[in-house]
C-alpha cells in the first residue's frame, strides 16, 4: 500500500463505507434471497417445464383438465369450440317470472308475502374445477374477513377505552396460532356438541351441523384474516388528518358527507390492500380446509400437498406454477393499490370518543352496535381460544390438571420438552427478526425510491407471500438440507440456521409492506436536506427516515416475529435432529403422543403455553416500541 | 477435507455458521468416504475417514416416525433400553418429517443416506420406493441375515424381494359409539340411509388408515366397483378429513358416531363407561391388515449390526413389548400378547390385505381417481 493513512483518509474511508452501505445491504439481501428462496423454489418449479420436445407439458395438462379447471378447461383444450359452448349454455338458461298464489289466504296477512312476484333462473351447472372452487371460497372468505374486520377498525380507531392498545397489539395473534390448534378450538366451539350448539339447544332451538360446510371454512378464514383487515384499515383511519375533516365540516358538510368525501377515500386503499392480501392467503389455504371441510372442499393447495406426498413433482410443480402466477398477478394489483395509500403518520389524528360515555340517543345506538359486534367477536375469536385453554384443563365436565402434569413430566425427561420448545421458538423468532428486519427495510428503501418497472420488481421481491409454503419447504429441503455440489464438495445448511432463514424469508415481506408505504410518504425535502448536508443515502435513511417511520418498522417487526413463532410447515421439514423443535412442532408431537393416548389435552396445554408466550411478546413489543414513537 | 481446513479456507463469513454447527461440507467425489460433520444437537463431532470395508463404530441410526420413540412408554424407548443393556452399540432414532419420501429423494439426488435401518414401512410405501427408484437400490435383502425371519406370519409378508420385514400389524376397522348407532356390519349397510351422515374417514392420499380403508373397499368391490361404492358413501354424507387425529378428535367430540380407526381402540378406552362408546365394528367380518415393516438401507456401513437389531425386534419379548407400546398386534407366530391387553385388542375374523404385487402399478392411480371423485362432488 503506497498511500499514507491519515485522519483525512480514514474519514474518507468511513464515508466511502457509508456510501456503499445501502447498495451493499441491497446486494446482501438479494444474495440471501437467491440462496434460501429463489434457488430452492426454482428446484421445484423446474419440474413444470417438461421436456424440450414438449415444453410446459405438465402445466398444459393441468390447464386442459376438466378436474382442475372446470368449465374453463375448454379455453385450453379446444379453444375453437368455446364460443359455441358458451352460446349453447346461454340458450339453455331459462328465466322465469310470475305469481304463485297457492297458500295465500286473503284473511291472513302472514301468508301475504307468498304472493310477492317470484323470479327464478334455471341454468345448467357450470363446473368450477379445483381452481374455480379455490377462487370461489377465497372470495367468500375475503368478504367475510372484511365484514368481520371492518367494524373492529372503526372501534379501535374511533373509540378510547381501557386496553385499546393491548387489544390492537393482539390483532396479530391469529397469525401465530397453528391451524391444528385452531381447528380443535373450532370443533369445540361450533361442533355438534360445541358451545354454540349447546347454547342453541338450551335456548330451545335444534342443533345445527356447522362443521364440514363451506360456511365454517369461511368463518375460520375470517378468524385468521379479519384481524389483518382491522389492523391495516385501523392504522389508516388513525392517520386521517383531523383538520381535513374539520375543514370539510366548516364548509358545511354533514358528518356523513365529511366521512364520504374525506375519510373514506383514505380508507379505501387500505381496505382494498387488506382484502387482496386476504384473498391471496385464503387462496393458498390448506389445513383449515381439510380439517373443517374435508376433502370434499379441497383447494389447489390441498392437491399440491398430496401430489408432493406421492412424489408426483410434475403435477405439483404445474399446480404451484399456476398458483404462483395467479397470486403474483394479484400481488401486483395490491402493490398498485398500496401506492395510493397515504399511510404516513399524522400529527393531528381524529379525536377518539370514550366508549363508555354517551349522551344522545344516537350515541347510545352506536354503542349498542359496538356491543353486538363485541358479542360476535367473542364468539368467533374468543370462544375457539377459550375452548382450547379449557381443553388443556380437561374440559368443563371433567376438570383435571392431568395434562399440565403430563407436560411437566415431559420437561423432566422426554424427547420434546416444553421449555426447550419455548426457548427455541423465542430464539428463532429473534434470529428471524434480526435477519428479516434489515432485509425488509432495505427492500422497502429501494421500493420507495420509485422508478420505472418498480412495481414489477416489488412483486417479484414479495414472492414469498405468493409462493405456497409447501413448495418453499420442499425446495429448501431438496436444495439446502440435501446440499449443493460445488467443486467435488457437497455443501448443505442444516439445523437452526436454515430454520431461521426460512422464517426470515417468510417474514420480511411483512416488514416491507409495513415500512415501504410510510417511507414513500415521508417528506422528500427532509431527505434532500440531509443529502445536501453531506449525508449518504444510507445515512439519511438511518438518521432521518427510519425514526419517522418507526411505527411501521415496529409493526413489521411484530409480524416477522409472529410469522416465525407460528411457522410450522417449513420448520417441521427443516428442523432435523431432535433439538430444534419449536412450540408449534412440540404441539403437533403432543397431539400424536401415543403414551398420552388419543387426547387433545397435552396439545391443548402446549397451545395454551404458545398463546401465553406470544401474547406476552406482542404486548411487550408494542409497549417498548411505543416509547420510540416520534 | 477436514473441518478445520475448511473453516480457514472459507473465511470469516461462514465461520459463524460452521461453528454453530449448521453448515455441513463433505467430499462427494471418489470412492473413499471422507466425511466431516458437526452436529449442533448434542455437541458431538464425528469424523469418519477411510473406506467402508469394516463395520464402523458409532450408533445404529434408525429412521422411523415421530411417535415411535423418545418418551417413556413408547416402543422405541423400550427397544433402545433393552438393546443397549446387552450390546455395545448405541441406538439413535431419528424421525424425518417427510418419512420414507426423504430417503427416496436423497437416493435420487445422490445424497448420503444418513441412516442404517428404516422402521415403519407399509406396503404402499414400499411400492412407492420401487416406482420412484427403478434403477437404484435403497433397501437390500435383509431376510437372509435375520435368523428368526421365518417366524413372521405368512399373511403379513409384504415384500416378495424380502427386503422389508413386518414387525407388527394393525387392523383397520370401524370404531362406533354404541350408545348412538348399531354396528353397521356390512359395507352395504354403512352406505344405507340408516347411517346417513354418520361416518368419518381419512384422506387416502396422505393418511395411513385412510389409504387402508380405501384399499379395503377396493378389495371388496374391485377396481371397477369401488368408485361406485364411494359414490353411494358420498351421497350418504361421508366426511373425509385429512388424517386419523382430526377424524378421531371429531369422533370424540361427538361430531359423528362412526370413525375409521384401529381394532385396538379399547386398549385406550376400557373403562366401564367408555366401552359402550368405543365399539369395534368389522365390515363383512373383515379388517384390513396394515403391517408395519423395517428394512435395511443398502448404503449402511453397519449391515451386521442392523441385522442383529432386526433379529432382536423379532424376538418374542420384543414383539410383546412393541405390540403393547405401539398398540398393535405382533407380527410373528411365536409371540403372544399379555392377557389383559389381548382382552381389549380385537382381531378381525378374516383379515384382508393387498399384496405388494397387487398394489404395484395400481395404488397411485386408484388413490388419485378416488380423490378426484371425492373432491369433485
Amino acid at each position: 500500500m503506497d498511500r499514507s493513512v491519515g485522519t483525512t483518509d480514514s474519514e474518507q474511508l468511513t464515508r466511502l463505507a457509508e456510501r456503499a452501505a445501502l447498495p451493499l445491504a441491497g446486494v446482501g439481501t438479494l444474495a440471501v434471497l437467491l440462496v434460501v428462496f429463489y434457488y430452492p423454489v426454482w428446484t421445484v418449479f423446474e419440474n413444470a417445464l417438461g421436456s424440450v420436445a414438449r415444453p410446459f407439458q405438465p402445466v398444459r395438462e393441468v390447464l386442459e383438465s376438466e378436474f382442475y379447471m372446470g368449465a374453463a378447461h375448454g379455453l385450453f383444450a379446444h379453444p375453437a369450440r368455446v364460443p359455441g359452448d358458451v352460446l349453447a349454455w346461454l340458450t339453455s338458461v331459462r328465466v322465469g317470472f310470475g305469481w304463485n298464489w297457492t297458500g295465500v289466504v286473503l284473511g291472513d296477512p302472514l301468508t301475504w308475502p307468498r304472493a310477492l312476484p317470484d323470479a327464478w333462473v334455471v341454468y345448467p351447472e357450470v363446473r368450477k374445477g379445483l381452481f374455480g372452487f379455490t377462487a370461489w371460497q377465497a372470495a367468500l372468505s375475503t368478504v367475510a374477513s372484511v365484514a368481520l374486520g371492518l367494524p373492529g377498525a372503526y372501534v379501535l380507531a374511533r373509540f378510547e377505552f381501557p386496553g385499546r392498545r393491548t387489544l390492537k397489539s393482539l390483532t396479530i395473534l391469529p397469525f401465530v396460532l397453528p391451524s391444528i390448534m385452531v381447528v380443535v378450538g373450532f370443533v369445540a366451539t361450533f361442533g355438534q356438541f360445541g358451545t354454540v350448539n349447546d347454547l342453541l339447544a338450551w335456548l330451545g332451538f335444534g342443533r345445527v351441523q356447522m362443521l364440514y360446510t363451506l360456511e365454517i371454512v369461511v368463518l375460520a378464514h375470517a378468524f385468521y384474516n379479519a384481524p389483518l383487515v382491522t389492523r391495516m384499515v385501523g392504522t389508516a383511519w388513525e392517520n386521517v388528518d383531523a383538520s381535513a375533516v374539520e375543514t370539510a365540516r366548516s364548509l358545511g358538510a354533514n358528518p356523513l358527507r365529511a366521512f364520504r368525501d374525506v375519510v373514506a377515500p383514505q380508507l379505501v386503499p387500505a381496505l382494498a390492500a387488506s382484502a387482496l392480501l386476504t384473498f391471496i392467503f385464503t387462496f393458498m389455504t390448506f389445513p383449515i380446509v381439510l380439517a373443517l371441510g374435508g376433502l370434499q372442499l379441497a383447494t389447489v393447495e390441498v392437491w399440491l400437498y398430496a401430489r408432493v406426498q406421492q412424489l408426483d413433482y410434475q403435477t405439483a410443480a404445474a399446480l404451484a406454477t399456476l398458483e404462483t402466477v395467479f397470486s403474483l398477478a394479484l400481488m401486483y394489483v395490491y402493490l398498485r393499490y398500496e401506492g395510493r395509500r397515504a399511510a404516513g403518520g399524522t400529527n393531528n389524528p381524529l379525536s377518539r370518543h370514550r366508549l363508555f360515555d354517551a349522551d344522545t340517543a344516537r350515541e347510545w345506538l352506536v354503542r349498542g352496535g359496538v356491543a353486538v359486534y363485541g358479542v360476535v367477536v367473542a364468539v368467533v375469536f374468543l370462544a375457539p381460544l377459550a375452548s382450547m385453554v379449557l381443553a388443556s384443563f380437561g374440559g368443563a365436565v371433567d376438570p383435571t390438571l392431568r395434562w399440565w402434569e403430563f407436560i411437566l413430566e415431559r420437561q423432566s425427561g422426554g424427547r420434546t420438552q416444553p421449555a426447550t420448545a419455548v426457548w427455541n421458538s423465542l430464539k428463532f423468532g429473534v434470529g428471524a427478526l434480526a435477519v428479516a428486519l434489515p432485509m425488509g427495510v432495505v427492500v422497502a428503501a429501494f421500493s420507495a425510491r420509485g422508478g420505472r418497472g418498480r412495481k414489477v420488481v416489488d412483486a417479484v421481491l414479495m414472492a414469498p407471500i405468493a409462493v405456497s409454503g409447501i413448495v418453499v419447504g420442499f425446495g429448501m429441503l431438496q436444495s439446502l438440507v440435501f446440499g449443493v455440489e460445488l467443486g467435488g464438495l457437497r455443501i448443505s445448511i442444516v439445523g437452526p440456521v436454515v430454520v431461521v432463514f426460512a422464517h426470515a424469508v417468510a417474514g420480511y415481506p411483512f416488514v416491507v409492506r409495513n415500512v415501504a408505504p410510510m417511507l414513500s410518504s415521508v417528506d422528500r425535502r427532509l431527505v434532500e436536506s440531509a443529502r445536501s448536508l453531506g449525508a449518504s443515502r444510507g445515512r439519511a435513511l438511518w438518521d432521518v427516515e427510519l425514526p419517522l417511520v418507526w411505527p411501521g418498522v415496529l409493526a413489521g417487526a411484530a409480524f416477522a416475529f409472529a410469522i416465525s413463532i407460528g411457522e410450522f410447515d417449513a420448520t417441521v421439514l427443516l428442523a432435523e435432529g431432535g433439538s430444534t423443535y419449536t412450540m408449534p412442532v412440540a404441539l403437533e408431537r403432543y397431539l400424536v403422543d401415543r403414551t398420552a393416548g388419543p387426547s387433545v389435552g397435552p396439545a391443548a396445554a402446549m397451545g395454551t403455553v404458545l398463546l401465553a408466550v406470544t401474547a406476552a411478546s406482542f404486548v411487550v413489543i408494542d409497549y417498548v416500541g411505543g416509547e420510540y414513537r416520534p | 477435507m477436514k473441518r478445520r481446513e475448511y473453516l480457514t479456507s472459507v473465511g470469516v463469513g461462514a465461520v459463524g455458521l460452521a461453528t454453530a454447527g449448521c453448515l455441513q461440507v463433505e467430499n462427494s467425489g471418489g470412492g473413499d468416504t471422507t466425511t466431516s460433520e458437526t452436529t449442533s444437537g448434542d455437541g458431538t463431532t464425528t469424523a469418519t475417514t477411510g473406506g467402508t470395508t469394516s463395520q464402523s463404530s458409532g450408533p445404529l441410526r434408525v429412521a422411523t416416525y415421530d411417535s415411535f420413540f423418545g418418551d417413556e412408554g413408547t416402543a422405541g424407548d423400550w427397544l433402545k433400553t433393552a438393546w443397549e443393556a446387552e450390546h455395545d452399540t448405541e441406538v439413535r432414532f431419528t424421525a424425518p418429517s417427510n418419512g420414507v419420501n426423504e430417503f427416496i429423494q436423497r437416493k435420487k439426488q445422490g445424497v448420503d443416506i444418513d441412516a442404517d435401518l428404516f422402521v415403519g414401512l407399509n406396503t404402499g410405501e414400499l411400492v412407492r420406493v420401487d416406482e420412484n427408484l427403478p434403477n437404484a437400490t435403497l433397501f437390500d435383502d435383509l431376510a437372509g441375515d435375520v435368523a428368526n425371519a421365518g417366524d413372521i406370519k405368512d399373511s403379513l409378508r409384504i415384500d416378495p424381494q424380502n427386503r422389508a420385514l413386518p414387525y407388527d400389524t394393525g387392523y383397520i376397522s370401524l370404531v362406533y359409539d354404541g350408545t348412538k348407532v348399531e354396528n353397521p356390519g356390512t359395507f352395504e349397510a354403512l352406505a344405507s340411509d340408516a347411517y346417513r351422515g354418520d361416518l368419518l374417514a381419512q384422506n387416502a392420499q396422505t393418511s395411513d388408515p385412510g389409504r387402508a380403508f380405501l384399499l379395503w373397499t377396493i378389495h371388496e368391490f374391485g377396481e371397477d366397483g369401488y368408485l361406485d361404492y364411494w359414490d353411494t358413501l358420498v351421497d350418504n354424507d361421508v366426511r373425509v378429513l385429512d388424517d386419523w387425529q382430526p377424524a378421531y378428535d371429531a369422533f370424540l367430540a361427538g361430531e359423528r358416531p362412526i370413525v375409521v380407526s384401529y381394532s385396538t381402540d379399547q386398549v385406550y378406552y376400557n373403562g366401564e363407561d367408555e366401552i359402550p362408546r368405543h365399539q369395534v365394528g368389522f365390515l363383512n367380518d373383515e379388517g384390513y391388515a396394515n403391517p408395519e415393516a423395517f428394512a435395511r438401507f443398502a448404503d449402511t456401513d453397519k449391515p451386521d449390526i442392523a441385522a442383529q437389531f432386526a433379529e432382536f425386534m423379532l424376538t418374542d419379548e420384543a414383539q410383546r413389548n412393541i405390540a403393547v407400546n405401539n398398540v398393535q398386534f405382533p407380527a410373528t407366530t411365536t409371540a403372544t400378547l399379555p392377557e389383559e391387553y389381548a382382552k381389549y385388542a380385537y382381531e378381525p375374523p378374516e383379515p384382508v390385505t393387498f399384496t405388494y404385487d397387487e398394489l404395484a402399478g395400481n395404488v397411485g392411480e386408484w388413490t388419485e381417481a378416488w380423490a378426484q371423485q371425492i373432491a369433485s362432488n
